[in-house]
């Protein structure tokens, strides 16, 4: 049976693995933060303490877009389906440029007929 | 005179005017020897010096000896992979500013290949060229059309009548000089092959492919498509810009394009005066290269100070798409790694990343290797801004000393690399593009990763190694 204790132990356990997650990623942000300032860390650990710098300059970001309702991640134009009909009409168009480049050319050993 | 004896003497007189350019090639090449040799005192000075000394004699040679050694050392510019780190960045300097030729004797090539007049071409058409180079010229005009019509180019806005337009016209017989110029070489090119301390240039396969890229260059119907690819590619950056292609008045010897407005780089004080952010544009051009290399897979490799302009509207115009680099789809990814590793000063990861490029350092040797790419990103990434330049130098000298053969593609990526660097700084000294690209790799490789095929893949052993840790 699931008794009160049970319960606030959990609660205390999933709290400090936050915690101590949320150290882990702070003192990870600052190595990275210290990194991009120009000292060097010659590990591969360099690359997630990088990661998590970068990750929290996009927090900020995040926030200003979900308080503004500017959330401009994902665009219609993203959709496959769109995207082959915008390169379709583009070679399209570059069709066209070669054909009036052509016809300029036909025109011209016309004239010398 | 027969016809047999016209052709006997214009033979003799081809034969002649080329054992002149022969001789005069030899007298400037052998002149500029001495001299470098006399600078370098008789080979007293270091190897590093002593290489900068003759790269300078060689530039100011291909400079005397006209447009055909020019573009040999411009494509001597690109090969990191053939020629030591001291030619190639010595050859960007080459200077291909040569006195332009009166609009009379360009007239013929555009009435030529159109059929028609120059004014009936175009509404109004200045006779001073505004750039002089050795195989072509460009003016500016008009665009010819009723009041109220417009043409539609394959990317970019409409342009309406009395549009300004930049008209590039291929000078005459500039293909055929240069071409007569590699065929007095040739010889001479063959016979310093036969060194053997000059084989590994592979001096033939540089002639060879000379003479595939003058013809590429000698059709400009090429650069405008490729001018109109990147325009595409990036028509959605609010940033980025391009000169609209107006192809009825484009040909193999004509390109007619959008006039763009603009400062040069050198100029970009002036920009800012009007309210250009011109540092936040030059830091932006390293993340689109970035772009090109790692997304799209195909980069301008022709940059320099005058192929590119910032605009009083914000925007990076990008010119002049002579040369492109393209990189295979199954070498971004490795291209990402390489850079990452090397922004994150890794050696070792940037030395594994790069066989997959081609790069191939053996077994024996990987160690040293490593231990001298991670002394080398010590010494050149330790200070802001970070020195791209100085460590391209070393890590090409480095694999020359070692013996380790750089893939054709890897060179000209580094090589780009530095360029991009150098424009940015060009703006702002201080401008470091390390951080661009660690920003755009960092993302890339993190994309890479989460690839569900690849998590699919780890997970398992990602389990395991959580198990181990919390358990054992």
């Amino acid at each position: 049976m699931l008794t009160n204790t049970d319960v606030m132990k959990f609660l205390t356990a999933w709290e400090l693995l936050h915690e101590t997650a949320d150290e882990g990623l702070k003192a990870a942000i600052a190595r990275g933060e210290q990194t991009t300032q120009g000292q060097m860390a010659s590990d591969r650990g360099a690359f997630v303490d990088g990661l998590a710098a970068m990750i929290d300059a996009k927090k900020e970001v995040l926030k200003d877009e979900l308080t503004n309702g500017t959330d401009a991640s994902l665009t219609e134009e993203d959709s496959p389906a769109i995207q082959a009909v915008t390169e379709l009409r583009f070679e399209v168009a570059e069709l066209r440029g070669r054909l009036e480049s052509m016809g300029a050319a036909l025109d011209a050993i016309a004239a010398k007929l | 005179m027969t016809m047999a004896s016209h052709s006997d003497s214009f033979s003799r007189a081809h034969r002649i005017r080329r054992a002149r350019r022969r001789r005069q090639i030899v007298r400037v090449i052998t002149k500029r020897w001495w001299r470098a040799a006399a600078r370098a005192r008789f080979g007293f000075v270091p190897l590093g010096r002593r290489r900068e000394i003759f790269a300078q004699q060689l530039r100011e040679a291909f400079e005397e000896l006209g447009p055909a050694f020019i573009k040999l050392g411009q494509l001597i510019s690109i090969r990191p992979d053939m020629f030591p780190p001291q030619y190639v960045f010595e050859m960007e300097n080459l200077r291909d500013a040569v006195t332009p030729v009166p609009l009379e004797v360009m007239r013929p090539v555009i009435e030529g290949d159109f059929g028609r007049p120059l004014e009936e071409l175009f509404a109004s058409f200045d006779p001073e060229p505004i750039g002089s180079a050795s195989i072509a010229q460009v003016y500016r005009a008009t665009l010819r059309g009723e009041p109220g019509e417009t043409y539609t180019p394959p990317t970019g806005a409409a342009l309406p009548t009395g549009a300004e337009l930049a008209v590039k016209v291929i000078r005459p017989g500039s293909e055929a000089t240069i071409t007569a110029d590699i065929a007095v070489i040739t010889p001479l090119v063959n016979a310093l092959n036969r060194i053997p301390a000059l084989q590994r240039f592979n001096l033939p396969q540089l002639l060879s492919e000379f003479s595939e890229s003058l013809a590429s260059e000698c059709d400009l119907r090429i650069e405008g498509r490729v001018s109109d690819r990147f325009a595409f590619d990036f028509r959605d950056d609010p940033y980025v810009m391009t000169p609209s292609i107006v192809w009825p008045l484009s040909s193999k010897n004509v390109l007619t394009m959008q006039y763009v407005e603009g400062w040069t780089l050198g100029h970009a004080r002036e920009a800012e005066a009007v309210g250009v952010d011109a540092r936040f544009l030059a830091t932006y051009g390293a993340n689109v290269f970035m772009k090109q290399v790692m997304v799209l897979g195909r980069f301008h490799a022709d940059l320099h100070q005058s192929n590119l302009l910032i605009t009083p509207d914000n925007h990076i115009c990008y010119l002049d798409f002579g040369i492109m680099g393209t990189i295979a789809d199954d070498q971004k990814e490795a291209i990402a790694q390489v850079l990452a590793a090397t922004v994150y000063a890794d050696a070792k990861r940037a030395i594994d990343y790069s066989a997959e490029l081609g790069l191939v350092v053996t077994h024996d040797k990987q160690p040293e290797v490593i231990d001298q790419v991670a002394d080398l990103m010590g010494r050149t990434f330790s200070h802001m801004p970070r020195d791209v330049r100085g460590f391209a130098m070393g890590f090409l000298s480095i694999m020359n000393e070692q013996r380790v053969s750089v893939p054709r593609g890897f060179g000209l990526l580094i090589k780009a690399l530095v360029v991009v660097e150098g424009c940015a700084q060009m703006v702002y000294s201080d401008i470091d593009i390390v951080d661009a690209a660690k920003e755009f790799t960092t993302e890339l490789v993190l994309t890479h990763m989460l690839r569900p095929a690849r998590l699919y893949a780890r997970i398992p052993r990602a389990i395991d190694a959580a198990m181990a840790e919390l358990i054992g």
